[in-house]
């Protein structure tokens, strides 16, 4: 069996750790003989529906996202958007989550329109409540950063989110999960992430899939299910990730206050 | 008299806060409760805002910035030590405190009980800044000369994005007027691209040797944008992380060429460099005894930056010679007959680079991770995923893993090949207990190589020199007056280092 991981703008949307993502399945796979070919999707590579099982896309910044937004529409939109209705499977984490829904506004207040594959929308919270983004302080203060702990279907999922734009679903959209403890979309709605066939979008980096093996087998199994039918995946060794799911449960109980309160002072 | 009663308040104002923070400071040493680095600065400036600007407005000669994400505390430390040998009275924060607080406390030592500076003439300031706080220190300080080693994705939790930080720097930097200097790293884009449109005068630095260049840029690179026009950045030599000679194919914006440009250098495994240097002065040589690519950069910024301040470039030679490791940087310690080297690591390029100096020579080496998640080592674990640890398959003989991440740790190495079950990793969360048990297993004549991040170095630390293995920091350096030990630490010789986090450091450098 082979798996055709198409990775989306790996030099551009990669900014926190996200590569652990195509390293987990690359691995999880080869521990089981699945062959992985790692396609690397950058600024200008057109998407062939057929051709990719799973899509990685990750996090970036606002100047990021306005790099690759257009590219994302008009050259990978129609073959991404293709695919996962077809079956593939997708995980989209932050940036890339909010380039998925509707449209993305930005803190500067532009709105870059997205792929609409969730039926989402999300605005920065520094345009929401036109808080000039001058200081570390500031920029601090409209952000949700911190240990994010999600339930879905029955499972607790451990990461970390460090975003300022809010993500609100729109009618028909199911959430990808509920937020037990963090900020999750919108820290509003206590609603995480948005799914639409086999594609999650959320705000879980950490990354997410080395320390959540429930979740990665999940995709790794829509991904190949769409060209061998079901496939039932061969249990693997979990000590070590469990071990630091359960690690990364018990210090988002823990609050660092002492190290705050230290040190938040003086950075203006 | 409205007039004198408003200033005699506020010299009386200012009188309080300095007795108070050189008080507690006093208190802080007297009850080994660490170095008092920070905390004095901070109340004395609860007392009195205007504190720390009112102070440095006091300095003869002015002062000198040193920021970055990493090597400002070494690049601090060979500029300062070249400048007193100058003949320059030099105030600096060496224990690392590297937040307006702590310049403050600084500054604090050298005020008399009225609150007024008491410094002689040949008095300069020589300050490393944390990166989140140069805006602030700049509008503080007024600083003549600002020196930018390089910026690399470090801490995301508390600096969000790099690009965020490069805007805040530009925005600041822009107020400098035309009789300050900017000196910048020609080979990092972000930083170099600094350099444009500013008042002040701007001094690059970079690297001419091809021997070191690599093919491809690793994954840990943050910037192959153009920050002209955000085109794709061409590459012709990659040095490590985004640090290169670059050229944007779209706008045609490229690399400076640097004025101070170390055209050959030789690595000597751990033991340090030896630079072949151009300067305006005419070429120099620089030997460092400090490890590593990264260090030869840090005295070249030392270098650049001195020149600024009237010093000669053969003194900061001298400087540069005597050059220690500071708080973890290779720090030699000696425990049980076997010996053990620290590394801090804090971000994904620091820790590549410490990878790739312990792995020089290959054989196999023992080793010692340990990953915490307080504040200053950044809550958010991620970056270790950015960290190219599949180096290590093969070379490790033996590998634990320590501190309040060791579970993420290890599974970061179990998906890098060094599976827990060739029986090579021991997963123990207590670093010093990880320490004494991987130390055991260092047979003798090898070393044991530490590499951790901030708090549980600190940790580590703090337990060795409760055994008196180590010295503490504040024994070792006092703040305006670094000891001269004149040579890198040895086994059992304290090396200097820098305050401990309870005193408040923001960034773990």
């Amino acid at each position: 069996m082979k798996l055709v991981l198409g990775y989306l703008y790996p030099s551009v949307m990669s900014q926190y750790g996200d590569i652990g993502n195509v390293r987990t399945v690359i691995m999880r796979c080869r521990w089981r003989g699945i062959d992985v070919q790692v396609q690397n999707l950058e600024l200008g590579c057109a998407v062939d529906p057929d051709g990719i099982d799973m899509f990685l896309v990750g996090g970036g910044a606002d100047s990021h996202q306005r790099l690759v937004y257009e590219d994302l529409l008009k050259v990978k939109g129609e073959g991404i958007r293709t695919a996962i209705r077809d079956g593939a499977a997708a995980f989209a984490v932050c940036a890339g989550y909010q380039l998925w829904g509707h449209y993305y506004r930005t803190a500067s207040g532009e709105e870059l329109p997205g792929l609409g594959i969730f039926d989402a929308h999300t605005v920065h919270r520094a345009a929401q409540t036109g808080t000039r983004l001058d200081t570390i302080t500031s920029a601090g203060s409209v952000r949700s950063v911190g240990n994010l702990i999600v339930q879905w279907r029955g499972n607790v999922l451990a990461g970390f989110e460090n975003h300022g734009g809010r993500t609100y679903l729109h009618g028909g959209a199911e959430p990808f999960g509920v937020v037990l403890s963090g900020g999750g979309n919108n820290s509003e709605d206590g609603l995480e992430g948005c799914v639409w066939h086999n594609a999650i979008g959320t705000y879980l980096h950490g990354p997410a899939f080395p320390k959540n093996p429930v979740l990665v087998d999940y995709l790794i199994g829509k991904a190949l299910a769409r060209r061998y039918g079901k496939v039932e995946l061969e249990p693997l060794d979990d000590e070590l990730e469990l071990a630091a799911h359960h690690r990364a449960l018990i210090r988002a109980r823990e609050r660092p206050q002492r190290w705050r309160r230290l040190l938040g002072q003086g950075v203006a | 008299m409205q007039l004198f009663a408003g200033s005699a308040t506020r010299a009386a104002t200012r009188a309080v806060a300095v007795g108070t923070g050189k008080t507690l400071r006093t208190v802080s040493r007297r009850l080994g409760r660490g170095g008092g680095t920070t905390m004095p600065g901070h109340l004395a400036g609860r007392i009195d805002p205007g504190l720390l600007a009112g102070l440095a407005a006091g300095l003869p000669n002015g002062c000198v910035l040193v920021t970055g994400t990493n090597g400002k505390t070494t690049t601090t430390r060979i500029m300062a030590d070249a400048a007193r040998r100058a003949g320059l009275a030099v105030i600096t924060n060496p224990e690392g405190s590297n937040l307006l607080n702590g310049i403050a406390t600084a500054l604090l030592v050298h005020t008399d009980h009225l609150g007024r500076l008491r410094v002689p003439d040949s008095a300069i300031g020589v300050f490393e800044v944390d990166e989140g706080a140069l805006g602030p220190a700049i509008e503080a300080l007024h600083p003549r000369l600002v020196v930018i080693t390089n910026l690399f994705r470090d801490q995301l939790d508390r600096y969000f994005e790099v690009d965020f930080v490069a805007t805040l720097w530009q925005r600041s930097l822009r107020r400098l007027p035309a009789s300050a200097t900017l000196v910048l790293n020609a080979d990092d884009p972000q930083v170099a691209y600094l350099g444009s449109d500013v008042a002040a005068k701007v001094l690059y630095f970079g690297l001419e040797d091809r021997h070191w260049a690599k093919p491809a840029l690793e994954h840990a690179a943050d910037s192959r944008r153009c920050p002209k026009c955000r085109h794709d950045l061409l590459y012709e030599l990659s040095f490590y992380a985004h640090l290169g000679h670059y050229a944007c194919k779209e706008c045609g914006w490229r690399r400076p060429d640097p004025r101070f440009a170390a055209w050959q250098v030789e690595l000597d495994a751990l033991r340090g460099s030896r630079s072949q240097v151009t300067t305006p002065a005419g070429d120099r040589t620089y030997e460092v005894p400090l490890a590593g690519l990264y260090n030869a950069c840090n005295a070249l910024a030392a270098a650049a930056g001195a020149s600024c301040l009237g010093v000669e470039p053969d003194l900061v030679q001298a400087g540069a010679q005597d050059a220690t490791g500071a708080f973890g940087r290779l720090e030699r310690v000696v425990s049980g007959g076997r010996e053990a080297v620290i590394l801090l690591v804090k971000n994904p390029s620091g820790f590549n680079e410490a990878l790739r100096l312990v792995l020089s020579g290959g054989e196999p080496r023992w080793l010692l991770l340990s990953l915490n998640d307080n504040q200053p080592d950044g809550r958010d674990v991620s970056w270790i995923w950015d960290v190219d640890f599949e180096t290590c398959a093969g070379q490790t003989a033996f590998c634990a893993v320590a501190g309040l991440r060791a579970q993420d740790l290890a599974l970061r190495l179990k998906y890098a090949g060094l599976a827990g079950e060739t029986g090579q990793m021991l997963v123990e969360p207590d670093v010093v207990r990880a320490f004494d048990e991987a130390i055991a297993r260092t047979p003798a004549g090898e070393t044991l190589y530490v590499l951790a991040t901030y708090t549980s170095m600190w940790a580590l630390r703090r337990e060795l020199v409760r055994r008196g293995t180590v010295a503490p920091f504040w024994r070792q350096a006092r703040a305006g007056q670094p000891a001269r030990t004149g040579q890198p630490a040895r086994s059992g010789q304290p090396a200097r280092a820098e305050a401990g986090p309870e005193a408040g450091r923001a960034g773990s450098r």
